[in-house]
């Protein structure tokens, strides 16, 4: 019974928006159904999932789970329209939408990972042992959350403590040497609750081609520890402490050449919520992030053959202030500053970024049935121009079945430090990068050393900032309901990334090599429509399918296509011959098509459960193979393929869980062109309930 | 019988147009058009090797032939750079002297489209740079890291002055060795530096139609 009534307690605080909108009859079955539908990402305060403008998608404990996914990507990778790819230094970054994985800002409770040292976020730092719920919300969403937002947002929620006290011991071990054991404990008492989450992640590596002295994936190991404190002072005040400590080391092997790469991540995080009144409710966020990375090669004999290293720091006050005062409206308010500085070699300085910012937000009605949201974010900065990010969200429920929505946002992503202060030369074939913050000067110095021919552009041109690179993200969408069972959603999507930043020649130099800046130069199109469907087919089995068709293009390309400008040839013997706009496929790594499939079943009497998932993409290029520098239909692309998981789980006792798998049953692989996919990984995993 | 009348007809304008031609112009030299197969232009030193260094392969379009004459060149190659005999020296090592009066520039288009030399556009070597750029997308091929290897720009067309005043148009092929179709790391690695090109000469001095 004391349960009963804290459960309440705790229900009627998360659910307090919703509570407000239904009458209070029907509070019991609606919790029910919510609970476990609740999104925070989307608005900054929680929202019933279904009731949304934006597009949103939801991956539940209860999936990660009965998938035994162990790593953020792996999951992804099979949500509609996700897709993850490698960057050249192997880390997995995710696509979506068909923007690059640096226009996607990935956040852990709400506050960002950083730690982007070529651009991509790796996901496979991400354990999801403790993840309570992965949220992903589609659309540029700078109006709330700044920069890196332009393709959408992607939340990690951990579980917070639950009453009383419990813990889990679960280890999973497979081919390719990847071993997994982690340890989660949680304790709540009256006000006070702790939970400790402990992960150990071991990776053998491959090797796919197995001759050209360069191993597909390095071996490497990490540790997450993830300590939650929580405090409740009254009624009135909650306390929150969250740190979290990943370390990870790698062993390099290049060539005869060894090394090692090492990273630490470290990140503390605290909140405070005060409601004042009936009416205002106070949020008080801190957050210190910092991210270190080193790596160095050496010969045999122990000579230097490279390294270097990146050191990140994010300081971040916030200051929030929520009005609920007026029925079915939610206006939210933000106000804080990123405090940004990167040590890092071949940089021409330490840099240090300062970036106030204040954001507000309506969340509202009108009428029965007109959902607006409106918001709007204005980011002040010392070293790029200036952002104002609005946004604003529609969502219209025609009746129980059927619901139309539409979004229109800003999104944008500041230059990155590498681009403002890069200060690098490439020794062994001469060319130089430089930041657009140093070229300048740097320009002078090689200039007074002689290395410089000849000027291609006027020095005056780095007088000017670096713009950020931004987006236009426009959303329409159509949900169809006709039972608890089915359920459908439509979305349309274009946006509109400017002023992408791009590498440019900015002088010879006297080797015949050249000198890069970077500058605002390329405009992107990307495009398309994503259909999800669900259907409960009884108590125990589910099926869900999901697709979205793509177009990515660029502007310029497209331009030198329509002029005439590109040319191939079929064979290397052969006169090349002019292309047609249509014969342009747009960008790199793009699949137009990519598909998912999931069947999940479970079985009550027999304390089991099983799935199969099939994820499919259509074929992309990776490079341009016939020398003009655009993907058209006569270059050669990578086949598009299929990828089936399987996963059986049964629990024996009360307390006792075991699993199997199979990744990639098919065991596909492709060692010339997909380094990240090792081939088929067979498992097994034990959970212990303590 | 109706379509023979057709066939007449057109064979008749077409042998009227040919004699007309024949019997107006001055009698002209024809335009020599061949392909080059494996042009091997080695070099030594670059991509950390210390300095680029080696001699030119020097190409005669009179001949259509490779030569090692001081004087009797047109354009030579060393690795990707492509220089004409005409202007001043870059001053790298080994470089030939300039003895002729020849020229150069890029021209966008299909060989075929390419009909006619522009006299405005051509540049000679010079002591900044040469005529042909060198540098991935610069001049006549992009270099792809990722693959290490080197790409003729499709449409691209090298249209050259010759060193006493006649007009050549190139279109670079291949640079690896029998212009293979599959670029694989070993011969990217090992049969590079070997140019097959389709050419156009125009002996006529002061015809700039090939």
């Amino acid at each position: 019974m004391r349960h009963l009534v804290l459960t309440i307690c705790f229900l009627g605080q998360v659910l307090a928006i919703q509570a407000q909108e239904k009458p209070q009859d029907s509070i019991p079955t609606i919790i029910m159904e919510a609970l476990d539908e609740v999104v925070l990402t989307a608005t900054r305060t929680e929202r019933q999932l279904s009731s949304l403008p934006l597009p949103v998608q939801i991956i539940k404990n209860e999936t990660i789970r009965s998938t035994n996914a162990l790593r953020l990507s792996e999951v992804l990778n099979e949500q509609t329209g996700l897709i993850t790819i490698p960057d050249f230094g192997g880390v997995e970054g995710i696509q979506m939408q068909g923007l690059d994985s640096q226009y996607t800002l990935i956040l852990v409770n709400g506050v960002p990972l950083i730690g982007r040292s070529a651009g991509t976020l790796d996901l496979n730092r991400i354990a999801l042992g403790n993840v309570k719920q992965i949220e992903i919300v589609k659309g540029a969403s700078s109006s709330l959350y700044g920069s890196d937002a332009l393709g959408g947002v992607i939340n990690i929620i951990t579980e917070s403590p639950r009453e009383g006290i419990q813990g889990s011991i679960t280890h999973r071990s497979s081919t390719f040497d990847i071993h997994d054991t982690n340890f989660l404990i949680d304790y709540k008492k009256k006000r006070f609750g702790m939970s400790l989450f402990v992960d150990r992640y071991e990776n053998g590596g491959y090797d796919l081609t197995g001759e050209n002295g360069l191993n597909s994936l390095d071996p490497y190991s990490n540790v997450t520890i993830n300590p939650t404190i929580t405090y409740e002072f009254g009624e009135n005040t909650k306390l929150n402490i969250t740190g979290r400590i990943f370390s990870q080391k790698q062993d390099l092997s290049i060539f005869e050449n060894q090394g090692e790469a090492n990273i630490t991540d470290w990140n503390s995080h605290l909140r405070l919520t005060q409601v004042l009144n009936s009416k205002w409710e106070g949020l008080l966020e801190g957050y210190i992030s910092r991210y270190k990375a080193d790596e160095f090669l050496e010969t045999t004999n122990g000579d230097p053959v490279g390294a270097s290293d990146f050191d990140q720091l994010l300081a971040r006050p916030e200051l929030r202030l929520i009005y609920k005062g007026v029925e079915k409206w939610t206006w939210i308010n933000g106000i804080g500053m990123n405090h940004e500085k990167l040590e890092r070699s071949d940089f021409s300085e330490t840099p240090i970024f300062n970036s106030p910012y204040v954001y507000s937000q309506l969340d509202g009605y009108l009428g029965q049935k007109l959902n607006v949201i409106f918001g709007a974010r204005f980011d002040a900065h010392n070293s790029y121009r200036s952002q104002f990010s609005p946004k604003l969200a529609l969502r219209y429920d025609i009746n129980q079945t059927y619901a139309i929505k539409g979004s229109v946002g800003y999104g944008f992503k500041a230059p990155d430090f590498r681009q403002l202060y890069f200060n690098f030369s490439n020794s062994s074939v001469g060319y130089t990068v430089l930041g657009f913050n140093a070229a300048a000067d740097e320009l002078e110095e090689l200039s007074d050393q002689g290395q410089i021919a000849n000027i291609v552009v006027q020095p005056d041109v780095f007088d000017d900032d670096l713009s950020p690179e931004n987006s236009l993200g426009i959303n329409l969408g159509m949900s169809f309901t006709p039972s608890r069972e089915i359920s459908a959603k439509l979305n349309l999507f274009h946006n509109t990334i400017e002023d992408l930043i791009d590498t440019r020649v900015i002088a010879n130099k006297t080797n015949g090599q050249n000198v890069f800046s970077y500058f605002n130069v390329d405009e992107v199109i990307t495009q398309g429509l994503e259909v999800e469907s669900r259907w409960q087919v009884s108590e125990s089995i589910q099926v869900s399918g999901g697709y979205q068709l793509l177009v990515a293009k660029d502007q310029q390309a497209l331009d030198a296509f329509k002029k005439g400008e590109v040319f191939a040839r079929e064979t290397p013997t052969s006169s090349a011959f002019q292309l047609e706009e249509q014969d342009y496929f747009g960008l790199y790594n793009r699949s137009r098509h990519m598909a998912n499939f999931k069947l999940f079943y479970k079985n009550t009497a027999w304390k089991a459960n099983a799935n199969i998932r099939g994820t499919f993409r259509s074929k992309f290029g990776l490079i341009d193979t016939n020398g003009n520098n655009y993907l058209d239909r006569f270059d050669t692309f990578i086949g598009g393929y299929s990828i089936w998981d399987i996963a059986i789980n049964k629990s024996i006792a009360k307390n006792f869980e075991f699993g199997l798998g199979v990744d990639n049953l098919l065991d596909f692989t492709d060692p010339q062109n997909i380094s990240a996919i090792p081939g088929r990984i067979i498992y097994g995993k034990i959970n212990l309930k303590i | 019988m109706k379509i023979e009348n057709f066939f007449l007809a057109v064979l008749s304008i077409l042998v009227f147009t040919a004699c007309d031609s024949d019997n107006d112009g001055p009698v002209l030299d024809e335009v020599a058009s061949d392909t080059v197969a494996n042009l091997f232009a080695p070099q030594s030193g670059g991509q950390d090797q210390g300095p680029i260094s080696g001699e030119f392969t020097k190409f005669d379009f009179a001949t259509g032939l490779e030569t090692t004459s001081a004087t009797d060149w047109d354009i030579a190659f060393r690795g990707t750079a492509i220089i004409i005999n005409g202007g001043a020296s870059l001053g790298t090592i080994d470089e030939p002297e300039r003895t002729g009066n020849g020229a150069a520039y890029i021209a966008t288009g299909t060989f075929v489209s390419v009909t006619e030399a522009d006299d405005s556009l051509f540049v000679q070597d010079s002591g900044s740079g040469y005529a042909i750029p060198v540098g991935s997308g610069n001049g006549w091929y992009t270099y792809e890291f990722m693959t290490n290897t080197i790409e003729p720009i499709p449409g691209r067309v090298l249209v050259i002055r010759t060193r006493d005043n006649r007009y050549a148009k190139i279109e670079i092929l291949s640079y690896y060795k029998d212009a293979p179709e599959q670029i694989t790391p070993e011969i990217a690695a090992d049969d590079l530096r070997y140019y097959t090109f389709n050419y156009a000469y125009q002996p006529n001095e002061g015809v700039a139609q090939f």
